[in-house]
């Protein structure tokens, strides 16, 4: 058993990780606007989470906000102006960036721990606050969360707005 | 030049064989390790393999100590890329098996400065 | 949130950009701007870019402008960018000093724009794994013109997009240790390395005498006269059997005549002609 999310991550060393991944997987040229903050609005829209088994145990979560979905699938994808995305795209893209963000993550936190295979869905019910690092972000004026959360369910809530 | 791209994501398979295209490659796919055994054993044996750790069925790591086992397959270079960033897993797949290793997020420019390294830059491509 | 960098604020910062570094920042590249002056705003305790801008404006301070500067134009370097140079370091040059010299002699090399330490630390890397007794003989020097490059070369530190660029994995696991998101070079490679500040375009300070020199990709921001003044006083502060390599896309040819081209590894390398 570890520390709490909170005493082993802080939000702007999530917030260099995320940039990291923004900037090669979604474009040269795209940057994540950090909102540096923990109290950022709730994002509406859907998730992808990887598990991290470990001494620390939870969740890492990335949500974006709905209309904001299909323009990161198509930027990642590099799709011409022609192409749509598609609902599966879009749930690849989700849960590849999950993974992505999770294993960097995971690399952050006490070892050895175990990266599980992405999924989706609506925002995975968060733990205490105290075992949860959440940051906001803004891309292309979307909205964006990127949650990491422990895995004991302690309120039965999500912060974002579920599907 | 061929190469099987492994990765059990479509976008990031589609991220990556375009990046090999770009410098002249002929790509495969496959969405884990034993569907691209089957590739190997079907006869298409490529230059270079670029290899996700974590996927379902067969993961990279197995992936890696199967074509290790095969002398007919030694020809193959092997290429970690894959999200998985800690030191001690850099080093667990070094000694399996794998040549060389992208850590994720990585930029096209990354792809080609570890291909330079290894030889593996069709010269008569133009950069 | 705070507020967006208006295009007033931004057109300053491509004008001030573009004086410094010569470099153009296209129209578009607000959001550019805004992630990459973010991490500074924060650091001076102001809310956003827009308001870095306005207090620049308002109050011009060369230190600050220099950092905004360098927080745009800074791009990834790769460690064995352009291979040769490096592969010739341990086939040719090597061999041929170690004749040339007793064994106890020390080996010193000057990266001349060291930009982050790529070169410099992929020079002691190479020369660690192929050379016994490399850590206590070889002194590498590393010099740039930017403070904030002279830091990171010292501090040895590199993010992960950076050991992605053409590091082969054996040497990352061999010489690095993860710090946070970071990799960090080990202890004897970074002693193996001297960085501080230097303009080649100004008067050199003491330094040398030098057995290789890496002067790539730098000539090239100069004018001939100028060219030929640096090539002038790095000739001076080298051995005269030594070896200077140059980016792929330079030659002292036309510009210095005191030096000699010589086939080196795969490409080539320059070495000061006889009498002067």
């Amino acid at each position: 058993m570890s520390a709490p999310i909170t005493h082993l991550l802080d939000g702007e060393t999530v917030t260099a990780v995320a940039g990291e991944v923004w900037s090669a997987l979604v474009g040269e040229e795209e940057y994540l606007v950090p909102g540096y903050g923990l109290d950022g609005p709730p994002v509406a829209g859907p998730s992808a989470w990887v598990t991290v088994t470990g001494p620390w145990n939870g969740l890492v979560v990335l949500t974006c906000d709905q209309a904001g979905t299909a323009d990161l699938t198509r930027s990642v994808l590099q799709m011409r102006a022609d192409e749509e995305a598609t609902e599966e795209d879009v749930d690849d893209v989700l849960r590849e960036l999950a993974n992505i963000l999770g294993g960097n993550v995971k690399s952050l936190l006490p070892g050895p721990s175990v990266l599980g295979l992405p999924e989706t869905g609506a925002a995975p019910l968060r733990a205490s606050d105290e075992d949860t690092c959440r940051v906001a972000a803004s891309w292309r004026g979307h909205h964006l969360a990127i949650t990491i959360q422990g895995a004991t369910e302690a309120p039965v809530f999500t912060t974002e707005v579920p599907l | 030049m061929r190469a099987l791209v492994i990765d059990d994501s479509r976008a990031m398979r589609r991220i990556v064989a375009s990046i090999l295209e770009g410098f002249g490659y002929e790509t495969r796919p496959a969405g884990h390790g034993r569907e691209a055994l089957d590739v190997l054993e079907e006869g298409w044996v490529p230059d270079l393999a670029c290899i996700d750790w974590n996927m379902p069925v067969m993961d990279g790591l197995q992936f890696v100590s199967a074509v290790r086992a095969v002398p007919a397959w030694r020809s193959v270079t092997l290429m970690m890329v894959t999200t998985e960033s800690e030191h001690g897993q850099i080093v667990k797949a070094l000694a399996a098996g794998a040549h060389e290793y992208v850590i994720k997020p990585f930029t096209a420019d990354a792809i080609g400065d570890k291909l330079a390294l290894l030889g593996l830059l069709p010269t008569e491509v133009p950069a | 949130m705070t507020t967006a960098l208006a295009t007033p604020g931004f057109d300053w910062v491509c004008q001030l950009v573009r004086r410094e570094s010569a470099i153009v920042l296209a129209p578009g590249k607000e959001y550019l701007v805004e992630a990459r002056l973010m991490p500074l705003a924060r650091q001076l305790g102001l809310s956003g870019v827009s308001e870095l801008v306005e207090r620049c404006r308002a109050r011009p301070d060369p230190a600050t402008n220099r950092r905004i500067v360098e927080a745009l134009t800074t791009n990834e370097t790769s460690w064995f960018r352009d291979g040769d140079p490096f592969t010739a370091l341990t086939s040719t040059v090597m061999p041929a000093l170690q004749a040339a010299r007793r064994p106890t002699d020390p080996i010193a090399i000057w990266s001349a724009a060291c930009s982050s330490g790529q070169e410099a630390y992929t020079i002691g890397m190479l020369l660690a794994d192929s050379m016994p007794g490399a850590a206590s003989r070889v002194r590498i020097t590393a010099t740039d013109l930017s403070r904030d490059m002279v830091a990171r070369t010292r501090a040895g530190r590199f993010s992960q997009l950076e050991v992605n660029r053409g590091l082969p994995a054996p040497m990352l696991v061999r010489h690095f240790s993860r710090v946070g998101t970071e990799w960090e070079i080990a202890p004897a490679l970074r002693q193996m390395v001297t960085a501080s500040e230097l303009n080649l375009a100004g008067p050199l300070p003491r330094l040398g005498p030098f057995d290789v020199v890496y002067l790539r990709n730098v000539l090239i921001y100069f004018d001939p006269p100028t060219k030929r003044e640096v090539l002038r006083k790095v000739r001076q502060v080298m051995r005269p059997d030594g070896w200077l390599f140059l980016g792929a896309a330079e030659t002292t040819l036309g510009v210095d005549d005191s030096w000699e081209r010589v086939p080196c590894g795969r490409g080539s390398a320059y070495r000061p002609t006889k009498g002067k």
